[in-house]
């Protein structure tokens, strides 16, 4: 742990996050001249390639890995359980099964500019926070455990339901379903943009103002309650807020794993686990993990782009594992 | 009975079940400011389940609670937290918060929300005057995992004393600790007690700390009162027999004359 957090995440991580805004638009197959930055409205190939394709790709890329770092710091605060992130708890399951649904049924409507799969992710985000909401107010106290099993065991029937889906639907189905699964942020626009920034925002402001009650949560319930804080309130106020930012992320991004538990894990062992300096830290470390993360995506390949779920969990996949031993080695 | 003014707890026929069992049977019991009170009893006689309702934690089936005279359920938690300080028994050992993070925090009740992210001085002002008094200043900027199980428990009850309130409840707080670390929490505790006039109620499992640091011993078992006096009236043969259905034997301290049990004697088996 460093010892001034503030410090580091002022100087290191906020500059860190800056730079990558503006350098990762430049790198790609094709270089655009400087003097593109000039003429963010001009419909030559340099202007196109730069303000609509690059720059919002990477805009998308920061503030979905900012949302899904807060994500995962939070559900693993209010659920005191090291390996919670919001996909855990169906989330993502669930959008996921919207979007297989929708792909299957063939829906292709558009409403207000958002197309149907989105919709379609959004319904189901939504119906299995409804379901994991509905577990929690179900069982009278709320329990961290109850809610983290309620929500593994509907993202497991989700995972069973799209399996039977892909399995009944044709070739090309299948291919749309899994590349939606894999999670992939070539459908950045600034629409793209202007459709997660208000989930994202709003879940920053509401963490952030609830800093006190995530420190306090992430230690002991009847310790939090008898400090003054309505426990299960709580809990049920920001799983809601953070499971709809999530659906938002998701909607348009696919479910990208990993970043909700690579980036606060690592961000917890530099800055310590005060969410006062962690919230900042996650959100800029998160941000800034999927942007270097989707650079790579889109340029590892000549061919074709790999999408930034595969790059996400190829490095997620170690780091868990080395996680696992470091927690196993210092438990003796 | 004196004044309604001067008592800091007041519970009556409190009654609780969890499907067929009773955890708690018409417990009455009333604490005067700045009285030292210890609960004793068996392993689930109901002792931590009667702190959890009178923090607030669990609502209670039959009965009523009243804080400085005021009805627990008219109270939020925030008021509730401004009136008592508790100290849990042992906490997990892998709290990643510093010393002083974790006192900070105990202030939430006190605490201001203003703006995103703000930096809570006063209560660390106070987390401060906290550990001086508990005399555990060195370790602030230690990690709570780092501790002892006797210096976590002194942070523990920094962070109950940060909280300012009138009453403080603590649950087993010497438990899993080695003698002489027990005998420095329960040292410490009694300073805190007679210094700043606290009520003091506290479940143990020590009959002698009880005996000799309290001024009343309140007997539990089956979710019922079974003895409530001052600790040479309590500890007697005869309740002893009633709580805990043992036979220990009693004879008074060499040097205080309060009442000491002693495990009885047995010739192991050839």
């Amino acid at each position: 742990m460093v010892s001034s957090p503030r410090k580091f995440i002022l100087f290191i991580l906020l500059p860190l996050a800056v730079m990558t805004l503006m350098v990762m638009p430049w790198i790609g197959q094709h270089l655009p001249g400087w003097d593109v930055l000039f003429r963010p409205g001009a419909e030559d190939l340099d202007a196109i390639i730069f303000w609509k394709i690059r720059v919002p790709r990477v805009l998308l890329a920061m503030f979905a890995g900012m949302g899904l770092s807060l994500g995962g710091v939070v559900f693993q605060a209010i659920f005191r359980n090291p390996l919670a992130t919001p996909f855990t708890l169906g989330v993502a399951g669930g959008a996921s099964l919207g979007v297989t649904l929708a792909i299957f049924l063939g829906l292709n409507l558009t409403i207000l500019g958002v197309s149907g799969v989105s919709l379609a992710a959004l319904v189901g985000a939504m119906g299995s926070i409804t379901i994991v909401y509905g577990i929690a107010r179900a069982t009278s106290n709320v329990s961290p455990n109850t809610m983290l099993l309620g929500g593994v065991a509907i993202s497991f029937f989700f995972s069973s339901l799209i399996l039977l889906l892909q399995y009944l639907g044709d070739m090309s189905d299948s291919f749309r379903i899994i590349h939606w699964l894999m999670g992939d942020l070539s459908r950045a626009s600034a629409e793209a943009i202007f459709q997660i920034l208000p989930f994202i925002v709003s879940g920053i402001l509401i963490t952030g103002f609830l800093y006190r009650e995530l420190n306090l949560l992430s230690i002991h319930d009847d310790l939090a309650g008898s400090c003054g804080l309505h426990v299960e309130k709580m809990r049920i106020i920001l799983f809601l807020a953070v499971s709809l930012m999530i659906a938002g992320i998701v909607t348009v991004c696919g479910p990208i794993g990993f970043v909700g538990i690579m980036a606060p894990h690592i961000c917890r062992l530099i800055v310590g686990a005060n969410h006062r300096n962690l919230i900042p830290a996650a959100i800029l470390f998160g941000g800034v993990f999927l942007t270097l993360c989707d650079t790579l995506a889109r340029t590892i390949a000549t061919s074709a782009e790999v999408p930034v779920g595969i790059i996400t969990a190829i490095l997620g996949g170690p780091f868990f594992l080395w996680l696992l031993f470091k927690k196993a080695r210092s438990h003796g | 009975m004196n004044d309604s003014r001067d008592i800091a707890i007041e519970i009556n026929e409190l009654s609780l079940s969890i499907g067929q069992r009773r955890l708690l049977d018409g417990v009455t019991l009333h604490a005067e400011a700045g009285e030292r009170i210890a609960i004793v009893g068996p392993n689930g006689a109901g002792k931590t389940t009667l702190l959890r309702l009178l923090l607030g934690l669990i609502p209670s089936e039959r009965g009523r609670i009243k804080l400085g005279g005021s009805a627990l359920t008219s109270l939020s938690r925030r008021e509730v937290a401004r009136l008592i300080g508790y100290v849990p028994q042992q906490l997990a050992d892998d709290i990643p918060f510093t010393v002083i993070e974790f006192i900070v925090m105990s202030r939430y009740a006190h605490a201001q929300s203003g703006g995103i992210i703000p930096r809570d001085r006063e209560g660390e002002k106070i987390a401060r005057q906290s550990t001086e008094r508990v005399g555990i200043r060195h370790l602030e900027n230690q990690t709570m995992a780092t501790l002892s199980g006797g210096e976590r428990q002194k942070v523990n009850i920094a962070a109950a004393l940060a909280q300012q309130t009138p009453i403080l409840v603590l649950d087993e707080p010497s438990a899993h600790l080695d003698p002489k670390q027990r005998e420095s929490i329960q040292r410490l505790l009694s300073e805190i007690g007679r210094k700043s006039n606290t009520t003091v109620l506290t479940v143990t499992h020590d009959l002698n700390w009880a005996a000799m640091d309290f001024d009343r011993i309140i007997g539990m078992a089956h979710g019922r009162v079974l003895a409530d006096d001052t600790p040479s009236r309590v500890v007697t043969p005869e309740n002893l027999l009633a709580i805990f259905d043992a036979n220990w034997t009693i004879q008074a301290h060499p040097q205080s004359g309060c009442p000491m049990v002693l495990p009885t004697h047995h010739t192991p088996a050839r």
